[in-house]
């Protein structure tokens, strides 16, 4: 039988953006406006947010949960009658997952990207080209220097 | 009128046809647009904010900071830039512990957030402070005729108490541009729809597109009309995955609005960039061009 596990959500508290779970009622608001509940029923916001008031720990953050499939729209976040908040609760665990290193490594490398780029796009020659066509002026990234410095104070705090 | 543009990403490096579009249509309206390149990746509201929130909220407030600097408000041309500086913005605004925390980091390259300026998508500034009544005037090429199905995207709108567009519900804002520009809006029936992007598995987005196209395919209109690069990446290069997956021919123009506005105003299909699109007609070019012919 599982277990209640009431330090997880001690931990969940703490991350920002995961408190508000404490308020769920489980009406499901939520559920009838989710677009990946529409093609995935397996995905369920509430069900996502009562995992989270049992505190199953390995279902939500483990490797492969489900919660990776959310689509950002914010539609419960509009919907919830208790200011719920369930994507951002849903991001909050997907924090604690990249904690754990559970996460795809799709974020690892948006992440890396950004800090040795400045930018998510890689600059390509047809772009350029494109760019110059258009009579377009120069893109110009003058920020590594200073993304560096950033990401170092952060690493070592 | 000086405004701060924040390009983003997606669109200098992957469409740029849309920054050409977005600087000929305000060059029109009399907007002198401040560049400021040292402006870094917004960072994205997904993934980015999904791995390291404290270090997303110290990148987004070191750009906000950079504007605030010019005294200038950041006006923003995609919607994923709109979410992560807006949120941004106003929890900082708002949060004095987590103000503090941040500009703790940022006090490492002598920047400060102050929260000092406002950031808004450009379609906000065109409703609110530029009017539709000079964008009216400012047409030289109305687009009669042209049927433009609505997709509004998710992050213009919402979370709303933040957004502060309008009801999320039942959005008119794109409605009254694309009138504006001389064209008739499309409210298909999946017009507010997620484009899908951000999902992990692949066969979510196909299928969230799926919908979307099958709701435009099933309206009379002549293309899809957005705002946010994102959406046109699932839209545009998406509708070939799509097509292929679920065994279709769709043939469904993707526009960004400001490309609509541009030629509008008599700039040229190619000025505006259609030629790059993957999805595109003879029949829509067609169509736009007996428009400019005419007028």
């Amino acid at each position: 039988m599982k277990k209640i596990n009431y330090e997880f959500r001690e931990k969940l508290n703490q991350v920002l953006g995961g408190f508000s779970h404490n308020y769920c009622y489980q009406c499901g608001a939520c559920v009838a406006d989710c677009p990946t509940h529409r093609f995935l029923p397996e995905f369920n916001p509430r069900t996502i947010i009562l995992k989270v008031l049992y505190g199953f720990e390995e279902e939500l953050i483990g490797p492969n949960s489900l919660i990776w499939n959310c689509t950002n729209c914010y539609n419960c976040y509009e919907r919830c009658p208790q200011e719920v908040q369930p994507i951002e609760v849903i991001i909050a665990l997907k924090n604690m997952s990249r904690e754990r290193g559970t996460n795809p490594e799709t974020i690892n490398n948006i992440i890396d990207r950004v800090r040795q780029k400045g930018v998510t796009v890689a600059t390509t020659d047809l772009i350029k080209r494109r760019r110059q066509e258009m009579k377009l002026p120069e893109h110009k990234i003058s920020c590594l220097d200073e993304l560096e410095k950033l990401f170092e104070a952060m690493n070592t705090k | 009128m000086q405004v701060m543009p924040f390009w983003g990403c997606m669109i200098p490096l992957k469409y740029p046809q849309m920054e050409s579009a977005v600087r000929i249509s305000l060059k029109n309206l009399g907007i002198e647009l401040i560049d400021e390149p040292q402006f870094s990746c917004c960072p994205d509201p997904i993934y980015f904010k999904a791995g390291e929130k404290i270090k997303w909220y110290t990148l987004a407030a070191r750009n906000i900071s950079l504007a605030e600097e010019r005294e200038l408000d950041i006006i923003t041309l995609c919607s994923g830039c709109t979410a992560t500086l807006c949120e941004v913005n106003h929890h900082l605004k708002h949060n004095e512990k987590l103000r503090d925390e941040i500009n703790k980091n940022l006090k490492t390259i002598g920047r400060e957030y102050r929260g000092t300026i406002n950031v808004r998508h450009l379609v906000t500034l065109l409703r609110d402070d530029i009017g539709l009544e000079k964008i009216a005037k400012s047409i030289t090429n109305p687009l009669h005729d042209l049927k433009v199905a609505i997709h509004y995207g998710c992050h213009l709108l919402k979370p709303s108490e933040i957004m502060g567009v309008e009801d999320p519900i039942n959005p008119v804002i794109l409605a009254r541009l694309i009138e504006v520009v001389g064209a008739i809006p499309v409210n298909h029936h999946e017009y507010l729809m997620c484009c899908g992007k951000a999902c992990n598995e692949a066969d979510l987005t196909l299928n969230m597109s799926h919908s979307v196209f099958d709701s435009v395919d099933k309206s009379d209109a002549d293309c899809l009309g957005l705002i946010c690069p994102t959406c046109f990446d699932s839209f545009d290069v998406g509708q070939l995955r799509v097509s292929r997956s679920f065994n279709k021919q769709y043939q469904i123009p993707v526009i960004y609005y400001f490309q609509l506005l541009a030629m509008a105003q008599g700039a040229s299909v190619e000025e505006v960039g259609l030629h790059f699109h993957k999805i595109m007609t003879d029949d829509f070019i067609k169509k736009l061009q007996v428009q400019q012919a005419v007028a």
